[in-house]
């Protein structure tokens, strides 16, 4: 905590006690099975905070009048995530973390390297002698896709899918043309569609074929949403199939693992014939590797990995991973954090916001320096 | 020597009167204590078994916490008590009755959503639309969490459902659910359909056990039995 206060971070004592829709909306049903969710006695849903990333997040928001005027936060205090394999020293259900958060910074790359180098000195002072860095970016990922040739829905389905491997490889050789797409049970309604071309009224085609059925609309979706969806299905039929040297991009960019620096002139290679969105994106990593060096962060001993986009979905930028080997010789991570601009404005800013922070949990990271003196 | 082991036999039901003629059909009929509606029983020819009686998803529960050492219940109700890969319980035999799919199925209006990977996609553009996520009511919160979660399917929010499951679409409590079905007729009725790959288990009626008592010779010798009658086609 010092090493944030130092900073020039303001120290923040966020809720405990949070709306449980905020983070399960967020988040999704993985987090809602390790978040302690229950209900007061008014009937609202509430938990105990999870994570104090969104809690700050709140705290700005309903402190700050206008949520862009540039904030630093920094805090420590518990936080409680359910254990299903059961609690342990290293996993355990309540636990302190600590962390900053900095909102509205107006250079981004500095912004990022300054809290890695904060996060890296804190462990540090911590007493943390061996451990390894892990990095990504998933702006690099997003730049690339924009900067290939495909419809826009196909480079939103691939980044939707960013996170999970396997389909992301099947949606990827489907795109290609490399995977044929399996026959389903609406194929024949597309299959009418895709026949019409363009000239299809497919609200029209959807509405008669309810009427036909005689089927009320439920679920909380309407005839022209489901047509659009019908429309996108039969283009992908028309579509000229992802060049296959676009796809090999996006697979060696996802295999690229390797210091910072090696990783910086792997990208220069993969990105000249490309468009801007990468180029600018490439400079970027350039510049940020220049930052975290003068900042005095150990670039050689990073490893940069194109997959690597921690299990988080709300990161959208550079991100960073601090572990150190658990008694079993595991990799434990000891703190993480990156760049999270979507969030803000997800719960509730009517603006976007830069974002970009660091949590440590504390527990492991003391049982990681004790374990060293051992 | 031998520790006295309790069986949990479903209290009442169609799984009950299958149960109970199947244990009879082996030799191995089960006399209920007292009145027809004790809730405690014994088989004749296995003196070290005490016949216990309880509902179907309280025996998956009381094998799970060790109350009982061996049951017949669903195996629908077992996995969903159990966590996935836990070795704690296991299924001695499946035994051929009580046949249920446990399916998702979401409106039958939907005409453009035949995937699981159809509903991801559409959890997505519904949170961008309404704010919220799409909420799949159930009443088997842990298979649907584990089978959502293998079909890489995350942006969705379970209902804890108590009863009448296949109406909250209609009712606008939930937009699709994750239930059982043997027929497919009542998730007709209410205009739902399964998904293609919706299928999360072909769930039966088991014989299981708590893996410390997998080694008691009535373990064994109820196994062989009921596998040489051949109940289990």
């Amino acid at each position: 905590m010092a090493a944030f206060a130092g900073q020039g971070f303001e120290t923040i004592v966020p809720d405990i006690l949070q709306p449980a829709d905020i983070f399960l909306d967020r988040s999704g049903e993985n987090i809602r099975s390790r978040t302690y969710v229950f209900t007061d006695p008014s009937g609202a849903e509430l938990c105990l905070r999870p994570d104090l990333t969104v809690p700050t997040c709140r705290f700005h928001l309903s402190h700050q009048a206008d949520p862009r005027r540039e904030a630093r936060y920094c805090y420590c205090g518990p936080a409680f995530r359910f254990q299903p394999g059961g609690a342990d020293r290293l996993h355990p259900s309540e636990f302190d973390q600590a962390g900053v958060e900095w909102f509205g910074a107006s250079d981004a790359e500095l912004a990022e390297a300054e809290v890695l180098a904060m996060t890296v000195a804190a462990v540090e002072a911590a007493g943390l002698r061996r451990y390894t860095v892990r990095l990504g970016d998933l702006g690099l990922f997003e730049a690339l896709l924009q900067s290939l040739a495909m419809p826009e829905r196909w480079r939103r389905r691939l980044s939707h899918q960013f996170w999970r491997p396997k389909q992301f490889h099947a949606l990827l050789d489907q795109l290609a043309g490399v995977a044929t797409r399996s026959r389903t049970s609406i194929s024949g309604l597309i299959d009418t569609l895709a026949q019409a071309g363009g000239a299809a009224d497919a609200v029209g085609l959807v509405e008669q074929q309810l009427a036909a059925e005689g089927l009320a609309l439920v679920g909380g979706r309407n005839s022209r949403e489901i047509a659009a969806r019908l429309v996108e299905k039969a283009l992908d039929r028309s579509e000229r199939p992802l060049a296959q040297a676009d796809a090999q991009r996006i697979e060696t960019y996802l295999g690229l693992s390797g210091s910072p620096t090696d990783t910086a002139k792997a990208l220069d290679r993969l990105a000249p014939d490309l468009g801007s969105p990468m180029v600018e994106a490439v400079r970027r990593f350039h510049r940020r590797n220049a930052l975290m060096g003068a900042a005095g962060l150990p670039l050689d001993e990073a490893t940069f990995a194109g997959v690597f986009g921690r299990q988080l979905e709300y990161y959208t930028g550079f991100v960073f991973q601090i572990e150190a080997a658990d008694p079993d010789g595991r990799a434990l991570a000891i703190a993480g954090g990156g760049r999270y601009d979507r969030l803000l404005s997800d719960i509730g800013s009517p603006y976007p916001v830069p974002a970009v922070g660091c949590a440590i949990h504390t527990e492991r990271l003391a049982a990681a320096c004790r374990a060293m003196t051992r | 020597m031998t520790a006295k082991l309790t069986l949990a036999m479903p209290s009442k039901g169609r799984l009950l009167e299958a149960a109970e003629a199947c244990f009879a059909q082996v030799g191995l009929a089960v006399i209920r204590d007292g009145l027809e509606r004790g809730y405690q029983g014994r088989i004749a020819a296995l003196p070290d078994v005490e016949v216990t009686f309880l509902s179907a998803i309280e025996i998956a529960q009381a094998l799970k916490d060790g109350s009982v050492a061996l049951g017949v219940t669903g195996e629908d109700l077992l996995r969903e008590a159990v966590p996935d890969g836990s070795a704690a319980i296991e299924v001695v035999l499946r035994l051929g009755f009580g046949h249920a799919d446990v399916v998702v199925a979401v409106p039958q209006c939907w005409l453009d959503v035949a995937t699981m990977a159809d509903l991801d996609e559409i959890a997505v553009a519904f949170h961008a639309r309404h704010g919220r996520r799409l909420k799949i009511a159930t009443k088997y919160p842990a298979l649907t969490r584990r089978w959502f979660a293998e079909k890489g399917v995350t942006g969705y929010r379970i209902v804890e459902s108590a009863g009448a499951t296949e109406g909250a679409p209609a009712a606008g409590t939930a937009e699709a659910i994750v239930d059982i079905t043997t027929t497919g007729s009542t998730l007709r009725a209410n205009r739902l359909k399964v998904l293609d790959d919706g299928v999360i288990l072909r769930s039966e009626a088991v014989l299981a056990a708590g893996s410390e008592h997998l080694g008691h010779p009535v373990v064994a010798m109820l196994k062989e039995r009921i596998e040489a009658v051949g109940i289990r086609q």
